[in-house]
């Protein structure tokens, strides 16, 4: 009996120890390439270069960073990507705010038809606008602009947005909305004064889906910005990428500065956005 | 100096949203509220179309066209608003469509529009020898299909063929997809037990999905360079370590110039797996476990419960995770392009939507690539219907 | 403080007729119950006098002012929701006054409401919380003080006691009770328990399938239910019915069915040999059914059944009897000591009982 026992337990301790092994060797290949690059960003000047494996180089410092700063336009192309990405975000928010109320909330004509109007738009492969999008920029003379960029980005993740807002909207109780009717508001003054106040965890991650997917692009931007001045974050790292040679150090040191912060908002987001993708999906 | 501009510039362009969103609401508000007197339609009609044209002209927005023919548009444009809202609309819905309006108009203006303008280019031939002319007066020669034919008989890029191109996007579809659903699926398995770190080791696993893809696909470029990346680095120590294996010709790999296709499935796979594993958890986990108590009892084993219990109840949140997927991976210019689009890059690796992005941008060829896309959305639009059909049919099942 | 008329209201989704011309007049001051089990178009009613739903046919006053095309903050009412419905974002104060804040009140006299209101419902130490902080009851009382503070023509409650578990809802129900004495105010109160009813109303209002079955004071509906659907509903334990034919013997009247032969006494039927072959259900409740052996005035014959089952409730005890192919419940008091199984007799009380014609349901004595 007892025998029996101490092999069933070292059985599962065998079990356990697999499991984490298997495991650990995944993390490490996920995390490896991100742990270079800071690796590499704090190699000193005349090593960056080199088949050194290891991940802290001797004579370590932070020269790339300030060489990126200074040498080259890094902190203007974040200031680029940073106002083209909040506007974005704002326009794209603010209008499925309001979108997603009416699908939320009232009957009308032609409704279920819009509902699958946003979701066919999904279909459309986002590769495939850019050149249409490109020559209406180009025609309206905008490109290289601020605006060109957002008037490319503002609706592209609007129907994601209003998907989610809606769902959201849907599990808060109408009641709420027929006691601000009683006690006096309109349906948009309700809408303004209870809907909205209580929907900012959902406002927050439509706003940060908008955020992380205009911050990232990089097709569009490369099309419609040329001069190395409006350049967003992506298009100066891939230059600098580019010549692998001589900035390697630089794009790494770039890479970290833009990923730490990134990676923050995303592991604090992930579980609602994710939620809001099944959702949406499981749902149409 | 730089920094002040650019607020201006952007406080001007938030000023002008609000005065566009306030516009069209203003616009539909009194289509709603005067839509049923007689003498709005006539009003309408010649007011607005006006009106637009003349903000046309002040602005400067479109050039090209004569005001004639723009009159023309808008008037027909109203006429056609007048219509729906005398015979479709009725005014207690005026609400919800005062709501739905910018989002409409927006997502009118800046996604269908663009996709009929595409189904228009593809029609005429706009390159970079016609692009001036047409910027200036708007006028683009006719070619009916012949644009359509090209794409079928000639390369899209410069010797590759559009077959070759649509085979190789359904294998790379096909690989990634299945890596990454196996893959994530043993991940999600493996994580599903009650192990110590869960937390802390699913964090890390996202790591691929959470970077910013840029900065993942070309750090990952990086690793798999002839020299200097960490792949070929290992490669050479293995080959030095097992003389054995580097007799057989194992050993460092021109990956960039040899093999750019392989590299950049390596990459999406690396990429892609983080996504379907963080789904396929929440879907075991939501799994109850008086299933398998049930199972354990009945004398299941793990195989007997991974097939008879966790694939069934598992596919409801599978089935959508998989479409998507394929879907993106459908699409994905980001890692082809990143990979090998700089100048010299080779196009061995080149789906059709990459292909398309370079025959637009590295070439020019406007229409051509207009004709090319709308095929694409043919192709992309006959296996989503498929898949919605199976899946339909699947869901029906139970 | 004002009248609530309803004239001939109607309610219809898409062919679905919810309400079917509905017309009931509610007095100053008076405390009215609708009650009706779920879906018989109560809610809607007091939804549609609240202005949250269209009227798609008739009329609806209050205080004679034709109210039908009137937003629901000016109607004058307030209104208590079944899920409370407190902004969940606005602590308890803000809850009580945003109705005052969205009229402009002054600052001075919305506070004096709160804290007047506050103190009438002991919430006085829990202004400054926020309703996730409060518990079933609390949130109850805050939502019936948002009502107070408005000072309202009429208050309307939708099922305010439904989320609240037995106890708690026991104490609630002597605080509206209570609260009504004081305020002295128009109530319309929904609810599908009929205890609530019983022990709230002023005036009952019984609803089935969108019309109104009955209206009168507790007492009326309960001593003399219009129809089996109201004598069915009302009361618990549930009436006991017994199925059968008329039938004539001389003078005297008999119900009759395969088992079971009752003389029907003229004082509980007149024009016996008028009804004579009529197809009716007899209604007793279960506390005129008698238990034992000993005669009493104005109680039927012995009627010989088997014990099937005893419930003891603590001072009353459930007994049911099957007599022949008839059920019957009894109530007794407690101990009734006797095993399953065993003879027992019933006499029924002349007194209380009902008879209804079986086709159209409705009361045929008086």
């Amino acid at each position: 009996m007892n025998k029996e026992a101490a092999v069933y337990r070292r059985k599962k301790l065998l079990k356990y120890l697999l499991i984490h092994a298997v495991i650990i060797t995944v993390v490490v290949v996920c995390v490896y390439p991100l742990l270079r690059i800071l690796s590499i960003s704090i190699r000193p000047g005349d090593r960056v270069i080199s088949t050194d494996l290891s991940l802290i180089p001797s004579g370590a410092d932070f020269a790339a960073y300030l060489r990126l700063l200074k040498d080259t336009m890094f902190l203007r192309w974040l200031w680029n990507s940073l106002i083209i990405t909040v506007v974005t975000s704002f326009i794209g928010v603010s209008l499925a705010s309001t979108a997603a109320y009416a699908f939320s909330r009232f009957k009308f004509p032609g409704k279920k038809s819009g509902m699958i109007l946003l979701l066919s738009t999904q279909m459309i492969p986002a590769g495939m606008l850019i050149l249409p999008l490109f020559l209406m920029i180009m025609k309206l003379g905008l490109m290289n602009t601020y605006l060109g960029m957002i008037i490319a980005y503002s609706v592209s993740s609007l129907p994601f947005s209003i998907w989610i807002l809606k769902g959201y909207y849907d599990t808060i109780p109408r009641s709420l909305e027929e006691a601000a009717l009683v006690d006096g508001t309109s349906q948009i003054g309700a809408f303004y004064r209870i809907i909205l106040p209580l929907s900012t965890p959902a406002l927050s991650i439509a706003f940060l889906f908008n955020f992380t997917t205009a911050w990232n692009e990089y097709l569009v931007a490369r099309v419609v910005l040329f001069s190395a001045k409006q350049y967003t974050w992506t298009l100066g790292l891939f230059e600098l990428q580019g010549q692998y040679i001589t900035q390697w150090g630089m794009f790494a040191a770039g890479s970290m500065l833009v990923t730490v912060p990134v990676l923050m908002v995303f592991l604090y987001s992930s579980k609602w956005l994710l939620s809001g993708l099944t959702l949406g999906s499981v749902k149409g | 100096m730089d920094i002040l501009y650019s607020i201006y510039e952007v406080l001007w362009f938030v000023l002008i949203v609000a005065a566009g969103i306030a516009a069209i609401e203003g616009y539909f508000y009194y289509h709603f509220k005067l839509h049923d007197r007689k003498w709005f339609m006539a009003v309408s009609a010649v007011f607005f179309p006006l009106a637009a044209v003349l903000l046309c002209r002040y602005v400067g927005l479109v050039q090209g066209a004569g005001s004639g023919e723009l009159w023309a548009w808008f008037f027909i444009t109203q006429v056609i608003i007048n219509l729906f809202f005398k015979h479709i609309i009725k005014g207690r819905f005026s609400l919800p469509y005062m709501l739905l309006a910018p989002a409409f108009v927006g997502l009118a203006l800046l996604l269908v529009y663009p996709f009929v303008f595409q189904i228009y280019l593809s029609f005429h031939d706009l390159k970079l020898t016609t692009i001036m002319a047409w910027k200036n007066t708007g006028h683009l020669p006719f070619v009916g299909i012949q644009q359509y034919i090209n794409v079928f008989t000639t390369s899209p890029l410069s010797e590759v063929s559009f077959w070759a191109l649509l085979l190789r996007t359904v294998w790379w579809t096909f690989i990634n997809v299945f890596f990454h659903v196996t893959g994530g699926f043993a991940l999600a398995l493996l994580l599903n037990n009650n192990i110590r770190f869960k937390g802390i080791y699913r964090t890390l696993l996202v790591i691929p999905w959470a970077m910013p893809q840029v900065v993942a696909v070309l750090a990952m470029r990086g690793e798999f360079h002839s020299q200097y990346g960490f792949v070929n680095i290992m490669l050479g120590k293995l080959a030095v370590a097992f003389p054995a294996l580097a007799a057989m010709g194992f050993g460092p790999v021109q990956w960039l110039s040899d093999h750019p296709l392989a590299t950049c499935t390596l990459i999406n796979i690396w990429l892609g797996i983080p996504f379907m594993m963080v789904v396929i958890l929440g879907g075991l986990q939501s799994i109850s476990s008086s299933y398998y108590d049930a199972a354990d009892i009945d004398g299941a084993s793990y195989f007997q419960k991974l097939r008879y219990i966790t694939v069934p109840l598992i596919r409801p949140v599978l089935m959508p995770a998989v479409t998507l997927g394929t879907v993106w991976t459908f699409n994905n210019i980001n890692v082809i392009y990143l990979v090998t689009g700089q100048s010299g890059g080779t196009e061995r690796a080149d789906i059709l939507v990459s292909a398309l992005y370079k025959a637009a941008f590295t070439y020019n060829r406007y229409s051509y690539s207009a004709a090319f896309a709308i095929v694409i959305f043919a192709i992309l639009f006959f296996i989503s219907v498929f898949y919605l059909k199976t899946f339909d049919a699947a869901k029906d099942e139970r | 403080m004002a009248d609530v008329k309803f004239l001939k209201v109607t309610k219809k989704f898409n062919e679905n007729v919810i309400l079917n011309g509905v017309s009931v007049e509610i007095k100053d001051h008076e405390f009215v119950v609708i009650v009706g089990p779920s879906g018989c178009g109560k809610t809607t009613l007091l939804r549609m006098l609240a202005g949250l739903e269209e009227i798609t046919a008739g009329d609806i006053h209050i205080d004679n002012i034709l109210v039908n095309n009137i937003h629901p903050s000016k109607r004058q009412i307030a209104m208590v929701f079944q899920d409370y419905a407190l902004y969940p974002h606005m602590t308890v104060e803000e809850n009580m006054s945003f109705a005052l804040r969205l009229m402009k009140m002054d600052k001075r006299e919305i506070s004096a409401r709160v804290h007047e209101a506050a103190a009438i419902l002991q919430l006085t130490k829990l202004l400054k919380r926020m309703p996730k902080q409060l518990s079933g009851g609390q949130r109850q009382r805050v939502a019936i003080g948002r009502a107070i503070v408005r000072k309202p023509k009429v208050f309307l409650f939708d099922e305010p006691l439904s989320n609240l578990d037995a106890k708690l809802r026991e104490e609630m129900r002597v605080e509206i009770a209570k609260l009504y004495q004081r305020l002295n105010a128009t109530i319309i109160y929904v609810t599908h328990d009929q205890v609530e009813a019983m022990t709230l109303a002023g005036r009952i209002v019984v609803m089935n399938h969108g019309i109104i079955q009955q209206t009168g004071t507790p007492i009326e509906v309960y001593r003399k239910p219009d129809n089996l659907f109201v004598a069915g509903f009302i009361g618990s334990p549930t009436m006991n019915f017994l199925h059968g034919k008329l039938s004539a013997e001389g003078e005297k009247l008999f119900l009759k069915n395969d088992s079971l032969t009752l003389y029907i006494p003229p004082f509980l039927l007149a024009d016996g040999a008028r009804n004579a072959g009529r197809e009716v259900v007899l209604g007793i409740r279960p506390d005129d059914v008698l238990v034992g052996s000993g005669t009493r005035e104005n109680c039927s014959e012995k009627i010989e059944g088997v014990l099937e089952v005893s419930e003891l409730l603590g001072h009353r005890e459930n007994l049911y009897i099957k007599a022949g192919e008839n059920r019957v419940l009894a109530t007794v008091e407690a101990f009734f000591n006797q095993s399953p199984g065993s003879k027992v007799s019933v006499r029924f009380n002349y007194r209380n009982m009902h008879v209804f014609d079986k086709k159209t349901q409705q009361r045929i004595n008086n």
